[in-house]
């Protein structure tokens, strides 16, 4: 060994214990931090960066394919009050029963809806679409206006919104439903921007 | 802007036929979500409402009189408590209401010590209701949270509803509609508050006005020396006989 040359130390079992401590924790800080951005993207999106693209479980599946598409039903014939008031409402479940009364024995989702119905309760959807509180969207309006100026009946305007739900497994939000999304598609139909028409 | 052929909203009170007897605070109370006011609120100080029933005593013992006045958000034409919002969440819009946008509000309160008229109100607390009494709130007003002002909106969700559904059955929206009114309007019993559209010469209300504001009528409006242009008309009680105003 040349003199004054450098030698290592070996590391105490004590310092690679407390090396051992300081990495364990280090990587949990790192991921705390990789989970909060996740959280604050997803928030800021409106919807889940990495899992559940897919919107949320319902208590019974219920096929928009099945009745859109393939029955033909409008939209409007669940959702009843979309051409009258401001809510769409989602129907209770006997209106399902003036079809399901006779169809559908063999699933296992009619059997649930059925058994909720004579019991009288309701079905707990799950909600996709919700703006805040201090909010006040007007479906009915809205409706109106579009089917108006594009000729077109109520149902087609909804995709404007709600993209191709019946296409979709699970129901999911397709627009951001943010302030500045609102304001844009407000100042191309040179419709109203004063606060109070949504504010009040 | 308000222009010609927009709506300018504005109220006119005939204190006259004030009898003080707080329908229209209740009204007011229920319809747009104000939580209750307990006593502990009142010696605070901080009780909210948005309209008020002010009484004043006049004359000396055994010849006393009270009178009464209403007084809510007057939707100033030259408003002071817009200006000082650093974040514009009160503001005019072309309808000639002052508007608060609750979601824009931070609370700094600086339009509550500009209003001369003491309407505006802070949340100081989250606002709680009985369980009994959960099922009553009014949809179509928002929920005020803790931090933000409030105030009287002339009843803006019954406006905008009122003006949907004129249009949604190709009715032409008729003066003094029970749906347009605000609630405290529709509730008073005495017919002392009329709602209407100033900009239409036709209505109630711009015919009470002219009628009130002509030389020798009936005619004021409250702090008028402070310019503020209000939208609010008074007129006063028709009975000369006592002078004399003492304080309430």
């Amino acid at each position: 060994m040349i003199p004054g040359d450098f030698q290592p130390q070996k590391p105490t079992g004590t310092q690679l214990a407390k090396l051992g401590v300081l990495g364990v924790v280090l990587l949990g800080v790192f991921i705390g931090i990789v989970l909060v951005l996740t959280f604050v993207i997803s928030s800021w999106l409106g919807r889940p960066v990495i899992f559940g693209h897919d919107g949320p479980d319902q208590p019974i599946e219920f096929p928009h394919e099945t009745h859109v598409k393939e029955l033909g039903m409008d939209c409007t014939f669940c959702h009843r009050n979309v051409e009258k008031e401001a809510a769409a409402s989602v129907p209770a479940a006997g209106l399902c029963m003036t079809c399901h009364s006779a169809v559908g024995d063999e699933l296992e989702g009619i059997t649930k809806m059925r058994n909720l119905y004579e019991d009288g309760r309701s079905i707990h959807w799950v909600r996709v679409h919700r703006v805040p509180d201090h909010v006040h969207f007007v479906h009915e309006a809205h409706i109106r206006y579009f089917s108006e100026k594009e000729g077109i009946e109520a149902q087609e305007v909804c995709a404007t919104c709600h993209g191709d739900v019946a296409s979709m497994d699970k129901v999911q939000q397709n627009r951001s439903l943010k302030m500045g999304d609102c304001v844009n598609c407000h100042k191309q139909n040179n419709a109203p921007t004063d606060c109070a028409t949504c504010h009040y | 802007m308000v222009t010609a052929d927009s709506n300018k909203w504005g109220m006119v009170v005939d204190v006259d036929r004030c009898t003080g007897c707080q329908g229209c605070v209740v009204a007011c109370q229920s319809e747009n979500n104000i939580p209750i006011n307990l006593e502990e609120h009142f010696n605070q100080r901080r009780a909210i409402q948005w309209i008020r029933i002010e009484r004043y005593w006049e004359g000396e013992y055994p010849d006393v009189k009270a009178r009464f006045i209403p007084v809510m958000c007057q939707h100033c034409g030259n408003a002071p408590c817009e200006p000082v919002c650093p974040v514009y969440a009160t503001y005019h819009n072309n309808e000639g209401m002052n508007v608060q946008v609750y979601n824009r509000c931070i609370g700094t309160r600086f339009c509550a010590n500009g209003c001369p008229y003491h309407v505006r109100f802070f949340n100081f607390w989250e606002p709680e209701w009985p369980e009994s009494l959960k099922n009553q709130l009014n949809p179509d007003v928002t929920v005020r949270s803790r931090g933000i002002m409030e105030k009287c909106s002339f009843c803006v969700q019954r406006i905008q509803r009122s003006t949907r559904e004129s249009e949604r059955d190709n009715e032409v929206l008729e003066d003094g509609d029970r749906g347009l009114n605000p609630a405290c309007v529709n509730a008073c019993a005495t017919n002392a508050l009329t709602f209407g559209n100033f900009n239409d010469p036709d209505s109630k209300v711009s015919k009470m006005k002219e009628e009130a504001m002509k030389e020798g009528g009936r005619g004021y409006r409250l702090m008028e020396n402070l310019g503020t242009d209000t939208n609010v008309v008074y007129l006063k009680k028709v009975d000369e006989s006592v002078e004399v105003t003492h304080g309430h």
